[in-house]
């Protein structure tokens, strides 16, 4: 079955361009917002993380930990979220969503029921920061009916050896964490950050992205020749938190940094 | 699925790609240090010079014959610092050091493994960094500024609930980005593997000295043994050496707050299902859509939504009975230990003392059990006499 995370790292190879993720908490300030905010990168964006709002999210600094906070006050939840999913593709979005989210939220769903939804709702993608490889299989075994919905493997500086068994069957893109930690960390980018970078990518057969402490393209100029494609996400929620989570926002950000990743 | 990280279908590692060579450094350092006679030497000195162990197994001779059974008292409560805590405390701490870590963190509720976790690293001449929810630093400042006191920084914890879960998130987000140079020591017998069984290895000396204590006198095995518990680790101490003696109950008492049908209890084996906080799957008190809810105990040590991996397992293949019991309940008996025996206990392990004397009931004068009496109320005087204010015992 066709993918649609699959079929747009495939064009992007194509067309030699890179790609350019961003990350959005779901219901931030409230649905209709984030339904806004993901129409309005459609065409610029190649993929968007919807951030499903959880309690106790261990692997998120401080901004990702007060959105979800905020959206969980606002009645935000894993159900809304596929609602909200289940909406836009009825409106006509194409563009590949994958879901970024803790394991006990899917758990606690039921895993079986939960990839049937992702499937039905238009799910592309999942990223579980708390589900490393040693745990995916039951998760795996439920995905494995089909590729509608496809789960995507983290490596971070210190996996080393782990890399090869992580990249193995990975599907989709690689994310690629740039520093040791959590999200939202001031950009430190080192010698060691681009060894890495270049042993994941002699390793990966799929598209290797990296996220964690990106603000701009000119930020990833110094990997611009071993990666794939950049993923924001504190950055992105502290830009539409000052404007107000204004869809124009989200969209003249897109465009730019769409625009200059490829110029790199 | 990496099988010996697992008590049946709990237990687990579920935590960042970035932590798994990590734990794995620990897992191979804590086998080996185990089955090193000179670290279980080195560890076994300090918990006899340093802790003060054996600790006393006691016959609570006016309880027992009220209640027609013998009670026996693991007596934790004087332990140095005041209860269990120190045990594991100072099993991790010698671990870290031996792997080369200059630094340890630490989560803390009531401040007792906070202030375990700075006593060993003043030991040690390590250091300390403890996080701790905002709401517990302002309910517990006796412990934070012991803490201070012995040299550690106290780290509030503004998130989420701004509990012992949220300092938990925090110390597992700092361990993420430090992991090279800093060793985690958790407190309770949660986390991911290896973290359950070290505690429970860290722990065990508990059963061990109080079946061989009980030998001594009775000259064969306790009837029951039984012990409070919040993530568990006193309960699987005490569990520990006779989990495979069919003949001896095991019961763990859980805080039932103001009522396990109410909101407000941290009952996660009674009214949880299971999930997956912190590293592991287990029982957890959670809503719906997963996210997990505050629990509530009048005891800071209990007041935890989630239990240890190896409990839940013990449950769920019955080998060992989780039982509920009250705020008012855990009070009345503490008052009772404290006016019949001398001994004025944690508000934690009060729960264990209240349904001893429930079980107590059912048991003869020739039978025993053993009560895991896990620390001193010493930090509690605050909590007792707002308690007894509002009820009226003391005036």
């Amino acid at each position: 079955m066709a993918n649609r995370i699959i079929d747009r790292m495939d064009a992007l190879k194509a067309a030699n361009e890179k790609a350019f993720i961003t990350y959005i908490t779901a219901g931030l300030p409230d649905m209709e917002h984030t339904a806004q905010i993901v129409k309005a990168q459609e065409g610029l964006t190649d993929v968007i993380e919807l951030g499903i709002p959880f309690s106790d999210p261990t692997a998120d600094g401080p901004v990702i930990q007060q959105a979800s906070y905020e959206a969980i006050l606002g009645g935000a939840s894993l159900k809304k979220s596929f609602a909200l999913v289940e909406k836009l593709r009825a409106d006509g979005v194409k563009m590949p969503l994958v879901f970024m989210m803790y394991y006990n939220t899917i758990t606690s769903y039921g895993i079986e029921a939960f990839v049937k939804e992702c499937n039905r709702a238009g799910v592309d993608g999942l990223i579980v920061p708390d589900l490393p490889f040693e745990e995916q299989e039951d998760l795996n075994n439920a995905l494995a009916a089909n590729d509608a919905t496809i789960l995507i493997q983290l490596v971070s500086p210190v996996s080393k050896d782990r890399i090869p068994m992580i990249l193995e069957n990975a599907k989709g893109f690689v994310y690629c964490v740039s520093s040791m930690g959590v999200t939202g960390q001031a950009a430190d980018f080192h010698k060691e950050v681009l060894n890495y970078l270049s042993y994941v990518k002699e390793n990966s057969k799929i598209p290797v992205m990296m996220g964690f402490g990106i603000r701009t393209a000119k930020d990833i100029e110094p990997m611009a020749n071993i990666i794939d494609g950049a993923i924001v996400g504190t950055h992105f929620i502290n830009l539409m938190r000052e404007n107000d989570f204004k869809a124009e926002t989200a969209k003249e950000y897109a465009s730019t940094f769409k625009s200059d990743i490829n110029k790199l | 699925m990496n099988s010996k990280a697992y008590y049946g279908e709990y237990g687990g590692q579920y935590v960042s790609e970035s932590l798994m060579n990590t734990l794995d450094e620990i897992d191979k350092a804590f086998e080996e240090a185990i089955r090193d006679p000179e670290f279980m030497a080195q560890y076994h000195y300090y918990l006899k010079q340093y802790v003060g162990r054996e600790t006393p197994l006691y016959l609570a001779e006016r309880l027992s014959e009220k209640y027609g059974t013998k009670i026996y008292l693991k007596r934790e409560d004087l332990n140095h610092t005041g209860a269990h805590k120190i045990n594991n405390v100072l099993g991790q701490i010698l671990l870290a050091k031996r792997m080369g870590k200059t630094k340890i963190i630490a989560e803390t509720g009531a401040g007792q493994h906070g202030v375990a976790a700075a006593t060993g690293a003043a030991l040690f001449n390590m250091e300390c960094t403890v996080y701790m929810g905002k709401e517990d630093v302002a309910r517990q400042a006796l412990n934070v500024m012991r803490m201070e006191m012995l040299g550690a920084k106290v780290v509030a914890v503004e998130s989420g609930s701004n509990t012992l879960k949220d300092a938990t998130n925090e110390a597992i987000r700092t361990w993420a980005k430090t992991a090279e140079d800093t060793f985690y020591i958790i407190g309770s017998a949660v986390g991911p593997h290896p973290y359950p069984k070290m505690v429970k290895e860290f722990q065990a000396v508990i059963s061990r000295e109080a079946k061989k204590q009980h030998f001594e006198v009775e000259g064969r095995l306790p009837d029951v043994v039984m012990a409070c518990i919040g993530g568990g680790s006193n309960c699987i101490g005490m569990f520990a050496d006779f989990i495979d003696e069919p003949s001896v109950q095991l019961i763990g008492v859980e805080a039932a707050g103001k009522g396990v049908d109410t909101d407000e209890h941290a009952a996660s084996m009674a009214k949880g299902r299971p999930g997956v906080l912190h590293g592991s799957r287990s029982y957890l008190l959670q809503d719906e859509d997963g996210n997990i809810q505050l629990a509530h105990s009048i005891s800071a040590g209990l007041d935890y939504p989630g239990v240890g991996p190896e409990h839940a397992y013990l449950h769920d293949t019955g080998r060992a009975q989780y039982v509920p019991i009250t705020d008012v309940e855990a009070m009345d008996a503490l008052m009772e230990l404290t006016r019949m025996e001398g001994i004025i206990p944690a508000i934690e392990s009060a729960h264990a003392m209240a349904y001893a004397f429930k079980k107590a009931k059912e048991m003869t004068p020739d039978q025993s059990m053993i009560v895991c009496l896990s620390g001193r109320g010493d930090k509690d005087v605050n909590t007792i006499s707002n308690y007894l204010a509002g009820k009226g015992y003391l005036n």
